[in-house]
Parts: structure tokens; sequence; C-alpha cells
């Protein structure tokens, strides 16, 4: 008997061993954000990539993923963009490309799993390569350095690699939309009710918090297009997070980042002051792995997070 | 027969202030589905638990409420699905809308954001011009029967995160309906209709994706795009934000490969916008005061002219 899978619950090939795992090598694709205003979160991904022994080759000459905007004015642009990204991986013989972003994970596993998918949309695609000699061949996989963590390090391994254990710091997870919905194309875990960042935040010796803003959306996306949209989704959420006793939070993506540590000053009218400084993944990893901290760009945060280290005697 | 135990939300808006809870334990297979379970317990144990149903089978859309926490419908969700290991479930109306009495909620914005789309053909002549029925090409059909599925249970309306901090927003289900009848060949009011969804905020969908839920499949995210593509397409409301910001950022990647920040807020918000502009600005300085506003200027990324290429062959607006 086959079983037919609702949409929802439809996995893609998110676990599968690909040879950037087994070599250590992997193509590196780190979204505009990390490069524009969040360099911090660039600079402690590669601190903490030469922490745990891997290497991450830039994708120097990607785009951007189209950041779902894009999509809203033409149905293959992001396809074709990110096919290009991803004939730059297989010509440097990669077959991982890895993201620090929630947005770009989403947008460009979509755009794979749509090329992947069709053979048609992929001679499509690979009709503009061809007219500056490039050439997709549908070998990459699309991961976000949270799966690389779990899959590829292993929490069991992290956790003998720590060497400044969090001392039960209150840690509430913020997931960001893309990396888990639609799980038709993330698929890596159940987006109702995913784990990877509670795991990992217990791995390094935090204590995760549990409230329901953290698969919400922080309104990054929409900032622009109302006033006070976006204060109003981050202090709906992070008034959550701070009722259920978190000291910080954690998220995978730089969009969400700047969305909680930006408008949490002007949420406060309508929902009280909440505070809470929100670390880029690789930053409260690399931390926890004895990376110094006055490397990781903590001091970039509008919302200071050396606070919360200090209340633990996690620095002086 | 195992026991569930359904934790129910109660509340009378006639008489009550603030909600109650009550714990009805039922014996029904585990089986059972969350509606059917609360059929049991209103017929077995207390009459007065109030909740809306009608098909039991997932095609009326009367039944949606958040179970444990999770919205969808009672009538399609198992209880050994959802249950813990104590066997309780927990029934809470939908969010998003004012509870009326236990599980039932005030539908009327919901209601109102979908009769304001003139949720109706409207065609060009008169059906009484026609001596049988218009005929449509089974091609042109083909992408309304996804949302023609649409059965308004507002599942993803009550779990829409922009809807729940701003009620103007027409929410995912109106825009997939509106894009129903824009697509429809027969109809004559594309340019109307397309105005009127903008009016009701078509661009604030924040493309999360929360709407993914949907227990029909309509996939209400993708029509709010295709939608949005039919307003690029056409040039409706051309100087609203929206579309601004959708063509300021293909500008900035055709020019520079990346969405340039500093250019997209710009471009957004309007140049000489200066009241917008200083609205925007308390973050810019906030983060200004942290050295890490996004640079002016951008260098493009090696073999940019590829990116052109692109845009050429596939013929993306940029103005």
């Amino acid at each position: 008997m086959t079983t037919t899978l609702l949409p929802e619950e439809r996995a893609i090939d998110s676990h599968r061993k690909s040879h950037s795992a087994q070599t250590r090598r992997y193509g590196f694709f780190p979204g505009c954000v990390a490069k524009e205003s969040c360099k911090e979160l660039f600079n402690s991904t590669m601190l903490l990539a030469e922490k745990i022994g891997i290497e991450l080759i830039e994708l120097t000459a990607a785009s951007c993923c189209g950041a779902s905007v894009v999509n809203d004015t033409n149905r293959d642009v992001a396809r074709v963009l990110n096919a290009r990204t991803y004939a730059q991986a297989e010509a440097l013989g990669l077959d991982d490309v890895i993201t620090i972003c929630s947005t770009c994970t989403g947008h460009m596993r979509a755009a794979n799993k749509e090329l992947l998918e069709s053979e048609e949309r992929l001679a499509h695609a690979n009709g503009i390569l061809g007219k500056f000699g490039a050439k997709y061949n549908g070998s990459v996989m699309v991961r976000h350095l949270l799966w690389l963590l779990i899959d590829d390090i292993g929490l069991d391994n992290l956790k003998k690699m720590v060497v400044r254990p969090l001392n039960g710091l209150k840690v509430a997870p913020f997931y960001g939309c893309h990396i888990i919905r639609p799980e038709s194309v993330n698929g890596w875990e159940s987006a109702r009710q995913p784990h990877s960042l509670e795991d990992l935040i217990t791995a390094i010796g935090g204590e995760p918090v549990d409230y329901a803003g953290k698969t919400r959306c922080c309104g990054f996306h929409i900032q622009l297009e109302k006033d006070g949209i976006a204060p109003a989704m981050v202090g709906q959420n992070m008034r959550m997070a701070k009722d259920n006793g978190a000291e910080a939070v954690i998220t995978p993506c730089p969009l969400c980042h700047l969305a909680l540590d930006g408008y949490q000053a002007d949420s406060a009218a309508r929902w009280g002051r909440t505070d809470l400084p929100t670390f880029h993944l690789p930053q409260l990893v690399a931390f926890a792995l004895g990376v110094p901290a006055d490397t990781l760009g903590l001091n970039k945060h509008i919302i200071d997070p050396r606070g919360a280290l200090v209340a633990r005697e996690l620095i002086s | 027969m195992a026991q569930i135990t359904l934790d129910i939300f109660r509340f009378d808006e006639a008489t009550d202030t603030v909600p109650h809870r009550d714990k009805v334990a039922v014996n029904v297979p585990p089986t059972t589905t969350v509606l059917d379970a609360l059929e049991a317990a209103k017929a077995e144990v207390d009459g007065s638990i109030s909740f809306r149903r009608s098909c039991r089978s997932a095609i009326c859309g009367s039944c949606s409420m958040n179970i444990n926490g999770v919205t969808g419908l009672a009538c399609k969700t198992p209880c050994n699905t959802v249950m813990d290991e104590n066997g309780v479930v927990s029934v809470d109306p939908m969010p998003n809308f004012q509870p009326m009495k236990d599980l039932v909620v005030h539908m009327d914005p919901f209601w109102d954001k979908y009769t304001r789309l003139k949720p109706y053909l409207q065609p060009k002549d008169k059906d009484s011009d026609h001596e049988r029925e218009r005929r449509v090409d089974p091609e042109d059909m083909k992408k309304l029967v996804q949302v023609a599925n649409c059965v308004m249970c507002a599942t993803c309306y009550a779990l829409c995160p922009v809807v729940s901090v701003d009620p103007s927003f027409a929410g995912p289900a109106a825009i997939a309906y509106a894009y129903r009848f824009i697509e429809d060949v027969r109809d004559d009011q594309r340019g109307e209709r397309i105005a009127q969804i903008s009016d009701d905020y078509l661009w604030l969908c924040a493309h999360c994706y929360a709407c993914s839920y949907c227990p029909k499949h309509v996939d209400p995210h993708d029509r709010i795009v295709d939608v949005k593509r039919a307003a690029i397409k056409d040039r409706v409301m051309m100087n609203e934000r929206g579309p601004r910001h959708a063509l300021v950022v293909n500008k900035t990647i055709r020019q520079t490969g990346m969405l340039q920040e500093t250019e997209v807020i710009q471009g957004t918000v309007g140049r000489f916008n200066i009241t917008g502009l200083i609205k925007v600005a308390p973050l810019g300085l906030r983060l200004a005061s942290r050295g890490k506003l996004p640079p002016i200027f951008m260098k493009p990324i090696p073999k940019v002219d590829e990116i052109g290429i692109i845009f050429d062959a596939l013929e993306v607006p940029v103005s």
C-alpha cells in the first residue's frame, strides 16, 4: 500500500549525505544582508567554520537569491538567478550551498525544487545560462548552517566542543518563516513543531524558552509597506518570549535579526519594553565553542547582547 | 474505547466577562475526529457546548478552530494525531477573531473583506444575450480550479500574523479569491478588481507562508503573488510602496547583482518623500550608531552583466 503524503508532510532530500559533507568543503552563499548591514554575521560564521573544521568556499559571483520580492514581478527570474548560482557551485566541484539566512534558504530551495522537478524548467534556465556559457546540472542542495551543524557535525560532537557552556542562559529560539515554511520546500523538520534551535541551545548549555511566537513572522519583508507594521509584529512576538522568561533570542536569519533588534524600541509603546538582545545563530554557537567574544561583533547590535552574557557571568 | 478529554474554552459574550475552561471526558475511539469528540461531549455530557459544524467532511468550512494551539478543521483532525500523553485535546476559538460563544467566533470581519471583492462574475454582456451558458476553454479554467476549492473556513485568516496586528489587511483568503475572478476570462472587471484589492493592502502580505496550512491546499500565498504580478503587468497603482519596492529591488539586483538596502529604502519610500523618510529614519539612526549602516554605493558582483542577460531574456520589469 502506498501512502499519499499531504503537501505539508512531504520532505525533499534534506537529509542527503553530500560530497561536500564528506569532504567538509561547502559552497557558501552569505546573502546580501550578511554582506551589507550585518557583516558581524558573515564574520562570526567564518570564525565558527574555522572552529568546527569546515571550509566554507564563498560563491563570490553569486547574485541575490531574489529575497521573495523578485517573484512578485516575474515567475521565472528567481529560478534562473539561482540556477546561475548553483552552476557556480558545480563548477567548483561543490554539491552543497550553505546559507545563513532563512529567506535565502527558503527561496533558493524553492527555486531548486522547481528546477529539479521539471526537465522543462531546467532546460529553460540552461537556455538562458547558455548565453554566457554556464550550465546547471541539478546536483546542488541548499542547506542552512543550522542543518549542517546538526546533520554533519552532530549535537553530541558539538556538545564535546563546548568550552564555555551558556550557564543556563534562557534563550528564545526565533526560526523565521522561510527556513521552515512551506514544508513542501524545506521539509527538514516539522514547521509546526520545530526543535532544532532548542536542541542546539541545550547542546551549548543554554535553556530554550518555549513561546508561540517562535515560528511567527518578524514583519521584515513588509517594514516599508506600511509604517508601524513590523514593530507591531516584533513587539507581539518578543512580548511572548519575554513573558516566558527569555533573556536573549537566537535566530538563523539576519532579516529577523534586523527586525527584532531594530524595532523593539518602537514596539515598546504598544507591547511594553522587552529589550531582548538577538544573537545571530553562529555568534552564540561560536561563543560557546570558545571564540573570543570581542571578535563576534556583539557591539554591532542595537540591543547590546553583552549585558545578558555578563548577567550569567559568561563574560566580565 | 479510549477516553479522550477535551479541554474546552468556554465563554458566552452575553453573560461572561472572562472565559473559563471545562474538561469534558468522552468515550470514543482515539481515531475519532475532534469534531466527533465534541459532538459526543455535547450529546452526552453538556448540551451547552457551542461550536459551528455542518458537513463533517471538510467541505462546508464551518468547524475551523484552534486544536492544541494549531488552527485547522476539527472534522479533518483525528484526536490521536493531536492528543497529549494523557489523551487531552485542548480546543479554542480561532485566533484573530472575537469569540462569541465557546468555539463560535464573530466572522463578520472575514465576510466583510470577502463581500468587498464582489465575489461573483461580472461579465461584459448580459446573460440574456447568450442562448446557452458561457463556455470556457478547459485550459483557461485550469488555473482557477485550485483556488475554487476554497471553503472559506478562515483558517488562513486566523493564522495570518499581519491580520493579527493590522485588521485592515484583506487577508489570504480574500486575495486568493480575488485572483479567482481576476483571472477568469469571462470577467470584465479585472482592472477594478486589482485596484480594489491593492487598496485593501494586497502588498501587505509578509510572505510568511502561515497560510500554507490551508486544509484545502489552496496555497493562498501563491495566489497573492499571482495577483501582485497581475498588478505589475497591468500597471495598477504603481505609485504605491508595494510595486515601487518590487521594482527597485529588481533594479538594484540588475545593477549590482545584490539587493542594495540603502537604494531599496529610498526607492520604496520615495527619494523626495521627506515625511516618509523621517518616519523610517529612527531605525537608520540606530543602525548608524552601531556603525552598521548599509553602504550607499555597492561594488557590483563579478560578471554582473550576466544578470542583465537573465533580466533581458525574461523581460523582468525594473521600472
